[in-house]
C-alpha cells in the first residue's frame, strides 16, 4: 500500500496541503460567490416578479380603462343619436310651426293690404264722388244759370253717386 | 527491425519525461516539503479564482457589469445542471461542493496549459543558462499542472466523498441508505423476494466496494488524463530534437507538433472537470433519489 502511494507520489503532507487548498477555494467561493450571487439573483428574481405583477396590474387597469372608455363612447353615441333624433323632430316641428306662422303672417298681410286697398279705394271713390258731384253741381249751375239750393245740391250729389255706383 | 523498434520505444519513453510525483521546491524533508511545484500552482489557481470571484461580486448590482454577468452566468448555468441531476431538493446542499470541484479543476487544468508550466524551473542540467532560467528540461519545474498530482485529485475526491456521505445521511438517513444498498428492489414480494434477498445482499457488498473505490477511480481518472496530456505536450515539444531536426526546423516543430494537442488538452480540461463534477453529482443523486421518491 505504502509503495503504491509512494509510486503515485502521494504523501500525507502534500495530500493535507492539497485538501487545505481545496477547502480554502471552497471557502472563497462560499463567501464571495455563492452567497452574494445567490442574494443578487434572489433580489433580481423578486424584482422581476414584482415588475411582472405590476405589469399584470397595469394590464388589468388598461383593460378596465378600455372597457370604461368603450362604454362611455357607446353611451355618448347613444346620447348623440338620441339628441340628433330629437333635434330632427324638433326641427321638423319648428319648421312646421314657422311655416304656419309665416303663412299666417302672409295671410294677415294680404288681408290687411286688401282692407287697406278697399279703404283707400272707398276713400278715393268718396273723394271722386264728391269732386264729381261738385263738378255736376257747378256744371248744372252754369247750364241752368241759377244758384242751386242746398237741397238741390244734395239731390244732385245723391243721384250722381247712385249713377257712379251703378 | 526489432532493435530499431526497441530503440524507438526507449526514445519515446525518454520523451515522456514528466515525473509522476510533484517535486518539492524548497526542501526535501521538513515542514516546507509540502510546498511542491503542484501545491505552488494550486495556490496560484486559488488566487486566480479569488480575484475572478472578487472582481465579479465585489459590488454586485441589479444590472450587472461584464465580469459580474460572466460570474452569474457560470453560477446559474452550473446550478441548473446540478439541479437537473440531483433534483431541486438536494441541489442547494450539493451545489457548493460540485461548483467548487468544477471551477477548481477547470482553472487548474487550463492553467497547466499556459506557457512556462513545466518548462520554467530550477537547476538546468547541461545548459549554459545557470541555476534559474528557461529550458526544455529543468531539473525541478517551478510550475507543474496541479491536477497532474495525485495528492490534489485524491484530496478533491476524498472531500467530495465526505460531502457525499454527509448529504446522504442528512437526506436519506442511515437506515434508508443501508436499505437502498442491500434491500431487494423492484417492488418484489413473497417467495421471489426471499429468494432474491441473498443476491441483493451480494450486490450490496459489491456496491459498498464500489463506493469505497470511488475516490480512487475519481482521482486516478483525472490524474491520468491530465498527467498523460502533460506528457504528450512534453513529448510533442521535444519531438523535433529527438528526430534530430536543425535549430530552425526544431523550433517550428515545437509549435507545429504541439499546437493541435493544446486544443485537445483545452477540451480535455473542461471535459475532465465536467466528468468529475458530474460523477459526484450522480453519486449524490443515486443515494438521495430513494428519499425523494417518497
Amino acid at each position: 500500500m505504502g509503495k503504491i502511494l509512494s509510486d503515485l507520489g502521494i504523501y500525507w503532507t502534500n495530500f493535507i496541503a492539497q485538501v487545505l487548498i481545496f477547502l480554502i477555494v471552497y471557502g472563497i467561493l462560499k463567501k464571495f460567490a455563492f452567497g452574494p450571487i445567490q442574494a443578487i439573483l434572489e433580489e433580481r428574481r423578486k424584482r422581476i416578479e414584482g415588475a411582472e405583477a405590476d405589469r399584470e396590474k397595469v394590464k388589468a387597469q388598461l383593460a378596465d380603462s378600455e372597457a370604461a372608455a368603450e362604454a362611455r363612447i357607446a353611451e355618448a353615441n347613444e346620447t348623440s343619436a338620441r339628441l340628433i333624433a330629437e333635434a330632427k323632430v324638433s326641427a321638423a316641428a319648428f319648421g312646421d310651426k314657422e311655416r304656419a306662422k309665416a303663412s299666417q303672417e302672409a295671410q294677415d298681410i294680404v288681408t290687411k293690404a286688401t282692407e287697406a286697398t278697399k279703404v283707400e279705394r272707398d276713400k278715393q271713390l268718396a273723394s271722386l264722388k264728391s269732386e264729381f258731384g261738385k263738378l255736376v253741381i257747378s256744371a248744372t249751375g252754369k247750364v241752368t244759370g241759377k244758384v242751386l239750393s242746398n237741397d238741390d245740391q244734395d239731390r244732385i250729389n245723391k243721384e250722381t253717386a247712385t249713377q257712379l255706383a251703378n | 527491425m526489432f532493435s530499431s523498434l526497441g530503440d524507438f520505444q526507449v526514445t519515446a519513453f525518454q520523451l515522456a519525461s514528466v515525473p509522476i510525483s510533484a517535486q518539492p521546491l524548497v526542501e526535501q524533508t521538513g515542514l516546507f516539503a509540502a510546498l511542491t511545484n503542484s501545491v505552488f500552482v494550486a495556490l496560484i489557481v486559488m488566487s486566480i479564482i479569488y480575484f475572478l470571484v472578487r472582481a465579479g461580486t465585489k459590488s454586485p448590482t441589479i444590472i450587472p457589469g461584464p465580469v459580474q454577468n460572466g460570474v452569474e452566468f457560470v453560477f446559474e448555468f452550473l446550478y441548473n445542471q446540478v439541479e437537473q441531476v440531483v433534483g431541486p431538493k438536494v441541489a442547494p446542499r450539493a451545489f457548493p461542493l460540485l461548483c467548487t470541484i468544477f471551477v477548481y479543476i477547470l482553472v487548474a487544468n487550463w492553467f497547466g496549459l499556459l506557457p512556462g508550466v513545466g518548462t520554467i524551473g530550477i537547476g538546468h542540467e547541461g545548459t549554459q543558462m545557470g541555476f534559474f532560467g528557461l529550458s526544455e528540461e529543468p531539473k525541478i519545474p517551478l510550475l507543474r499542472p496541479a491536477t497532474a498530482d495525485m495528492n490534489l485529485t485524491l484530496a478533491i475526491a476524498m472531500c467530495s466523498m465526505v460531502v457525499w456521505f454527509y448529504i446522504t445521511m442528512r437526506e436519506a438517513g442511515p437506515v434508508e441508505f443501508v436499505k437502498h444498498i442491500f434491500a431487494p428492489k423492484g417492488g418484489l414480494t413473497g417467495v421471489m423476494k426471499l429468494v432474491l434477498i441473498p443476491i441483493f445482499l451480494f450486490v450490496g457488498v459489491i456496491e459498498v466496494v464500489s463506493i469505497i473505490f470511488r475516490p480512487v477511480t475519481l482521482s486516478l481518472r483525472l490524474f491520468g488524463n491530465v498527467f498523460a496530456g502533460e506528457n504528450l505536450l512534453h513529448a510533442m515539444t521535444t519531438l523535433g530534437d529527438t528526430f534530430g531536426f536543425g535549430p530552425t526546423l526544431s523550433f517550428i516543430s515545437k509549435i507545429g507538433f504541439t499546437l493541435p494537442f493544446y486544443f485537445l488538452e483545452i477540451l480535455v480540461g473542461v471535459l475532465q472537470a465536467t466528468v468529475f463534477a458530474l460523477l459526484c453529482a450522480v453519486y449524490i443523486q443515486l443515494s438521495t433519489a430513494h428519499d425523494e421518491e417518497h
